[in-house]
């Protein structure tokens, strides 16, 4: 085991590798305040890679409601149960993080699902916390509450399952900080399953080997985001690079959404993962199980954005989301108008802050036509 | 492009994984290779060259666009994207904000991505085991149709052993016989129902009076037609439209008439059929819809959604409301439970399902009471300050009260034409045509004016501005006597002052326990609305709307629009959300589908001549039954509205007309056998074929050889099918092409060629040619060159629509310009004077309990004291008992009650368990009306999918369930996933004349699994609309396949009920107040008016989610390992939590110190 820093937890954890940071970090902010739950981006994934033999209850990207919602059952439940109570003190975690917390003779502590956890992997589907028996009024932070949780690899930067692997078959490529399990050496011990505690690393048990979400990397190394992402019709997620917290680039969408606003948030960042997915929380909901969730910076987060309408450029940055397919490096926003830039400083895409009015002339002249809103 | 064989396809794609692949590269080496060092994964690898598998399998050969409409309202284009000939991958095409208008105004990149689950999950469906494989034909109806439609000599029935609908064998037979065949039976049906002969025979076989006698002894009237939609395909659906207006040909042929003469086929709506009309819109404004394009979200401050669940129906359009909120907008969810759209909301209010108007009224009061009221929009617009004669109940006419009175002359987007003068073509109409003898018929109204103290008159083309300068000052309030020119006196009184009188009933306690929300929610969403005068948007949705008393939702929501002017701003207006309707976008539609065909136009470059034969009539009738609505001693449908017998129907695109019609058993044990032909136009094998006669297999949306045009109501967009490179993957035809091949057919066999004549362009491969002629007519696309729309298409882009504004605003023009609305008065109207309103008691804007959906006495008008303008009809002047509550009598009944009365009474149905209101919403899982069809988007669909269907007695990977508060679960005995069965009425649900021991009950019976969702309130149960209902062929699979899949044998059809449906608890309900021949309104299409029956804007509206029903439970949802549904065991559900869970859920796995 050696040291290694996570800003996450804000201190030094152990792990069983040295950290040498990738050239670029994968990265993504998903904002869970405007996702339907319309499961498209769960429909582009698993059309892209996960329909063949073996595969059929593989779900790279999911989304589950919270609280009753779990793919695959009762996840999060079962890590928490097995971390056990944890604390924070400010903004450093003074709990175990998963690899603190291993047995002897396992990487981190965990659990392989049993086969029929990954059935209903839509449980919970639009359920609340809290019961309504008759008719109600209440405004926020609702007292009867459901939220959606998007969930993909996070591509951490100190995977559960690259520790656990006996084979050292997953590795993080040293271009962008993504994950993969080599399908060539990889024998099927499912550590890695154990290990993670985001159960996102998959057992086939047709061809006897681990899969996982890719980033879609043949789409990252064209420039394009992830299926996920440039499928999400609810405009919820940006990709991008993100930077330690000692080389922000304010004008990476991702890097400023987390680093700069601190609006969007690691993922159970007590895990001690170094998560790559960065959420903003949903603003409806009582802080006190977000905070389990996403760690100490809940409040802040939904403060700034529930002010976003006088923040134009987080504004800017929400807005670009689903704007193109492209990966964007680089963001500004000017006049109300959003523009989105590659690495070569090109402009790749521009939206407006607002969508313009436009009134046109009741009588068409040119083409002898009444132009008419009730036809 | 290579093409590869099916099975070749499926071989290859079952070693996709990507470590097979790998593997089998490598296999012997692999095993023999040493562990090679890795010092640190986190920073050196050396085996990376196995990344090539997922390069290779992420590339394409080639992509093409197409686009992706079911009814849902959007429409996107999406690209395919192509290997070896196979579509693998679809992807949206972020082109929404290049598409341009003709003067080059652009959208923006804000409205892209475009796409959905459903629209990628295309790929599995394109190839599917349920694409119709060709024409098929139902064995024992090609006997009945070789042999020569024999049929009984008195009554002229087909015997009943060619007739048994989905128990039969389907026969896949070459097109051009099963155009003949077709052809043969359009031609026998006509004849036999021709003449006082044909009209003898459908008396025997028992239709009503009124419908024989409308049939007139004309055979083509037997003949129905619907296109499922039609606005999703302006040529290949709307085609059926086209052939039953040909049909008048065929008519000339067997009647021996000249074409002035000559009748052709009928038309059934499609809007109304949905009941996706808001009744009450065309009785407020006279048109159709008031809504607005769900962009216009962006420039509101407040809005308020009224049972609409807009993020899980309207899915690409969800981002504006969310981002609205970002920007600061205020977002209040009015629903019957917490659902998907609560969870944006800033507000939720949870109401009783079906008291919307009540909870309107209630709003109304506390914005009256509180003076909140903008009174200037109210004068100016609406028919509140026109005065009502206390005598009669009608509005006052100018006539009554000013000797020698001339109706105004009108000018204000209006064009009066005397007698013989035609109207002018739609995209030159610049005010709306008026007959004049019409334009006599209405009159002038009469306002109270404070400053002269005396009634003075007030033209329809006195609004806004143009009232401003009357220089009248109305008064609002009042009761006067007025002398009228025949010398007496009447007392007259504002329209406000009697709906203020009836709104006193909705005080807050009384709408609290009426609607069961609570007071301080009333307040606050009065205050709210008045606060944002022409900033709130007024969402309706069709949650309510599937109620019997939806107009009165709409009459009432539309006052608390008008009392706080949300009416025709970009920021606060109205609006109505279902499904794809308006056709009238495309208003050069005639040309297309009402070009004469005694007098085709030949020439690619002119424009038709055009001539309608066809007449209309709502499918409701069918739905009830094949019978109007007579109660007692009335007949409650207006001579426009009556229908005719059907013997014939032919419709495309449509499983909602015949697979997922309200009391679908019902129609299919006790309607269905008297109908002899059912033909089909589908691609995918629904319940509507399990149970037709022909089903043509057309073309899927990947593989059209013609193009067509779509448009849009909730977005500006108009989307071009464009044609596809893809080789047909089955034995397909385009949906234009069956009704190009009937006709030709029918031209040989009726000996006139013009039959098929009419398709020429069709076998030319020109179809562009009548899409460039509806583009020419159309307000909305004059100046767009159709093919060049064909070609952005191509490539996945679509162009702006031509409104006046964008977004598009209904009302905008009537607000902002002071056009009239499309009433008699050109005023909102909340009052209706018509005899039959007054007669039912609905002159004024009243609230009316639902008809079955209440756990109180249905269809009661509440007022909470008598009221001088409320003088309805009760059931004994219609023969009727006082204590006869069955099902058909409450359609009509108008009896009155208090709030405190009603409180008292029970469903008529409580004493035999009835106990739960039964809502069937829309969901994300289907598009509108289209259930789940796919595995991979079943298996999300619910809590209860499996891939691998471990519990073999679910009927597919996923399974249909109810949502129950678990309280009331407890009380009954239902645990969490128990398996329960669901029965309505026994009268008449499933269907009228059930036994136990009928084997057809069984089929029909709603079994479900029960799952407890705490968001719903205790008396209400949910299930979601979009899933496939069990046939016999499903129930036969499930009982007799060792593995329980509810697959229909030979078809394919998937159910993913064990039995029954959701349509088992529902029936087709009609409500008078929609069947009148008074109503004036406008016509569907252009700036005219015409009054009674107009198909999808004022006819029949139906009312799915009227639904009372009895819970039972039916078997556990346990297995014989574990005895309840697993997750139960894990306790990981409500009411069952283990301790983890519960610590989890109270996030106390954390502390922050």
């Amino acid at each position: 085991m050696v040291k290694v820093f996570n800003w996450q937890i804000n201190r030094e954890m152990e792990y069983p590798y040295a950290h040498t940071p990738p050239a670029k970090q994968f990265a993504a902010v998903f904002d869970i305040n405007k996702c339907i739950a319309c499961q498209t981006c769960t429909m582009a994934c698993k059309n892209a890679w996960t329909a063949g033999r073996g595969q059929e209850y593989m779900l790279f990207n999911n989304v589950e409601t919270k609280p009753y919602g779990f793919y695959p059952m009762g996840w999060d439940v079962n890590i928490l149960r097995l971390l056990g109570p944890q604390t924070w003190r400010g903004p450093t975690y003074t709990g175990k993080t998963i690899f603190e917390a291993a047995p002897a003779d396992r990487a981190a502590v965990g659990y392989i699902p049993e086969n029929e956890d990954w059935a209903n992997p839509n449980i919970g589907e639009d359920e609340a916390l809290g019961t309504i028996d008759g008719g109600a009024y209440f405004t926020l932070p609702h007292p009867v509450w459901s939220f959606y949780l998007q969930r993909v690899c996070n591509h951490c930067t100190y995977p559960g399952c690259l520790a656990a692997c006996p084979r050292k078959a997953i590795y993080k490529r040293p271009e962008d900080g993504i994950v993969l399990v080599d399908q060539e050496r990889c024998r099927g011990y499912r550590e890695c399953t154990r290990s993670c505690p985001f159960k996102k690393v998959m057992y086939n048990q047709v061809t006897r080997v681990a899969e996982k979400c890719l980033a879609c990397y043949p789409r990252i190394e064209q420039g394009l985001q992830p299926y996920c992402t440039v499928t999400c019709i609810g405009r919820i997620r940006v990709n991008g690079w993100i930077h330690d917290p000692k080389q922000v680039d304010p004008e990476s969408p991702v890097d400023f959404m987390v680093h700069v606003r601190k609006v969007a948030l690691p993922l159970y960042p007590q895990f001690g993962l170094g998560v790559n997915i960065y959420y903003v929380p949903p603003i409806h909901v009582p802080p006190r199980y977000l905070t389990q969730m996403f760690g100490p910076g809940v409040e802040r987060a939904i403060d700034t954005y529930r002010r976003a309408k006088d923040d134009p450029e987080l504004l800017g940055a929400l807005l670009l989301m689903g704007a193109t397919p492209r990966w964007i490096e680089k963001f500004r926003v000017r006049d109300g108008i959003a523009m989105g830039y590659d690495a070569r400083g090109a402009e790749i895409v521009r939206v407006p802050l607002t969508e313009p009015l436009h009134i046109r002339p009741a009588f068409d002249a040119a083409r002898a036509v009444y132009r008419q809103n009730i036809t | 492009m290579r093409t590869v064989s099916r099975r070749r396809f499926l071989q290859a794609t079952a070693s996709t994984g990507a470590a097979l692949a790998a593997a089998a590269l490598l296999r012997d080496v692999a095993f023999l290779q040493t562990i090679p060092e890795i010092a640190n994964p986190l920073t050196f690898y050396p085996n990376r060259g196995w990344e090539k598998v997922y390069r290779d399998l992420y590339r394409t050969d080639e992509q093409f666009a197409f686009l992706c409409a079911p009814n849902d309202t959007h429409n996107c284009l999406l690209n395919a994207h192509v290997r070896n000939g196979v579509v693998t991958r679809i992807e949206p095409s972020y082109l929404y904000g290049s598409a341009i208008d003709v003067d080059g105004r652009q959208a923006s990149h804000r409205w892209d991505p475009r796409a959905c689950s459903k629209g990628l999950s295309l790929v599995r469906r394109f190839y599917g085991d349920r694409r119709v494989p060709g024409a098929m034909i139902r064995r024992g109806y090609l006997t009945w149709a070789q042999r020569g439609f024999p049929r009984d000599a008195a009554t002229g029935a087909p015997p009943a052993e060619h007739f048994q609908r989905g128990k039969d064998e389907w026969v896949k037979v070459p097109w051009d016989e099963a155009f003949r065949i077709v052809s043969a039976a359009l031609v026998n049906t006509a004849t036999t129902y021709s003449g006082p002969t044909g009209q003898q025979r459908l008396t025997r076989q028992g239709y009503d009076e009124a419908m024989v006698q409308t049939q007139a002894g004309i055979g083509t009237q037997v003949l129905k037609f619907r296109g499922g939609m039609p606005f999703l395909g302006a040529t290949r659906i709307f085609g059926l439209y086209r052939f039953a207006n040909s049909l008048a040909l065929l008519d000339a042929k067997l009647r021996g008439v000249q074409p002035d003469q000559a009748v052709g086929g009928r038309m059934w709506d499609s809007y109304t059929w949905h009941t996706d009309l808001p009744p009450g819109d065309p009785m407020v404004t006279g048109q159709q819809t008031v809504d607005f394009e769900l962009f216009t979200v962006e420039h509101a401050k407040l809005v308020t959604l009224w049972g609409m669940n807009w993020i899980a129906t309207k899915m690409p359009d969800g981002h504006w409301l969310t981002e609205a909120r970002l920007r600061g907008t205020r977002i209040i969810a009015i629903s019957a439970e917490y659902q998907a759209t609560a969870n944006k909301a800033d507000e939720v209010i949870i109401l009783r399902p079906g008291t919307d108007a009540a909870l309107a009224f209630g709003v109304a009061k506390v914005i009256i009471d509180e003076k909140l009221y903008d009174e200037q929009f109210v004068t100016r617009f609406t028919d509140l300050p026109l005065l009502v004669r206390m005598d009669t109940l009608k509005k006052l006419q100018a006539k009554d009260v000013v000797p020698g009175y001339r109706p105004a002359a009108l000018t204000n987007f209006a064009r009066v034409l005397p007698p013989g003068q035609a109207g002018r073509p739609v995209p030159q109409q610049d005010g709306l045509e008026i007959p004049e003898a019409m334009r006599e018929s209405w009159g002038d109204y009469v306002v109270w004016d404070s400053r002269s103290n005396g009634p003075r008159p007030v033209s329809r083309d006195q609004v806004g501005t143009y009232f401003d300068s009357t220089g009248i000052t109305p008064a609002l309030e009042g009761t006067w006597s007025v002398r009228l020119v025949d010398g007496t006196t009447v007392q007259v009184r504002t329209i406000f002052s009697l709906q203020v009188e009836y709104l006193q009933t909705y005080d807050a306690a009384t709408v609290s326990g009426l609607t069961w929300v609570p007071q301080d929610g009333i307040r606050q969403l009065a205050r709210q609305i008045a606060a944002n005068k022409g900033g709130t948007l007024l969402v309706r949705g069709v949650g309510p709307n599937h109620f019997f008393n939806a107009d009165n939702k709409d009459r009432a929501i539309f006052l608390v629009a008008a009392l706080t002017r949300n009416i025709g701003h970009h920021g606060g207006t109205i609006g109505a959300y279902a499904g794809n309707y308006r056709i009238s976008i495309f208003n050069g539609l005639p040309q297309y589908i009402a070009e004469d065909p005694f007098n085709l136009t030949t020439d690619p470059n002119q424009p038709a001549r055009t001539r309608s034969y066809v007449r209309a009539e709502s499918a409701h009738y069918f739905n009830y039954g094949d019978r109007p609505l007579r109660v007692g001693n009335k007949n409650f449908t207006g001579k426009t509205h009556m229908p005719t017998p059907t013997k014939f129907m032919w419709f495309a695109n449509s499983n909602s007309l015949l697979g997922n019609i309200k009391g679908f058993y019902d129609v299919m044990h006790n309607t269905l056998p008297k109908v002899e032909t059912i033909v089909v136009n589908e691609w995918w094998w629904t319940l509507s074929c399990e149970y037709a006669d022909v089903v043509f297999g057309v073309d899927s949306w990947a593989e059209h050889k013609h193009p067509d045009m779509a448009g849009s109501v909730t977005n500006p967009f108009v989307t071009v099918y464009p044609r596809s490179p893809l080789k047909r993957i089955f034995d397909t035809v385009a949906d234009i092409e069956t009704f190009a091949g009937v006709a030709k057919a029918l031209a040989a066999e009726a000996g006139d060629r013009r039959i098929a004549d009419v398709w020429q362009f069709v076998d030319q491969g020109r179809t562009d040619v009548y899409l460039q002629r509806i583009c020419d007519a159309s307000t909305t696309l004059r100046g767009y060159r159709f093919l060049e729309m064909e070609t952005k298409a191509k490539r996945g882009e679509p162009v702006l629509a031509l409104f006046r504004t964008y977004p598009k605003v209904i009302g905008w023009e009537q607000t902002q310009e002071s056009r009239p609305w499309y009433t008699r008065t050109g005023r909102l109207e909340f009052y209706r004077d018509e005899d039959e309103f007054i007669e039912y008691g609905e002159n004024l804007s009243i609230y009316r309990e639902p008809v079955d959906g209440t756990p109180y006495e249905g269809n009661v008008i509440v007022a909470n004291r008598p009221h001088p303008a409320l003088r309805p009809t009760q059931p004994a002047a219609y023969g009727l008992g006082a204590d006869d509550l069955s099902t058909e009598t409450r359609q009509v009944r108008n009896v009155v009650m208090s709030w405190a009365q009603l409180e008292t009474t029970r469903a008529a149905r409580a004493k035999d368990g009835l106990t739960h209101v039964f809502i069937t919403p829309k969901y994300r899982h289907g598009a509108h009306t289209t259930p789940t069809d796919v595995d991979t988007t079943a298996v999300l669909f619910g809590p209860f999918g499996d891939m691998y269907r471990r519990d073999k007695r679910m009927p597919w990977v996923n399974e249909a369930y109810a949502d129950i508060n678990p309280s009331d679960a407890k009380a009954l005995g239902v645990q969490d996933g128990d398996y329960i069965w669901i029965d309505a009425d026994p009268a008449d649900r499933p269907y009228r004349g059930w036994k136990p021991d009928d084997p057809d009950y069984k089929v029909s019976r709603l079994m479900c699994r029960a799952r407890y969702y705490t968001g719903i309130p205790r008396g209400v149960l949910r299930m979601w609309f979009n899933m496939y209902q069990a046939s016999h062929g499903t129930v036969a699979a499930h009982e007799s396949r060792a593995d329980g899949l509810a697959k229909s044998k030979g078809s394919n059809y998937q159910s993913s009920f064990r039995y029954g449906g959701h349509q088992s608890a529902t029936r087709a309900w009609l409500r008078p107040t929609l069947l009148t021949d008074s109503m004036f309104r406008k016509n569907n299409i252009g700036q005219t008016m015409g009054s009674g029956f107009e198909s999808d804007v004022y006819c029949a509206n139906g009312a799915p989610k009227e639904s009372f029903v009895r819970i039972t439970r039916a078997e556990s949802g346990g297995t014989a390992e574990i005895p309840v549904w697993r997750p139960v065991a894990l306790g990981l559900r409500p009411t069952a939590e283990n301790e983890a869970m519960k610590q989890y859920l109270a996030g106390t796995y954390v502390r922050t110190e």
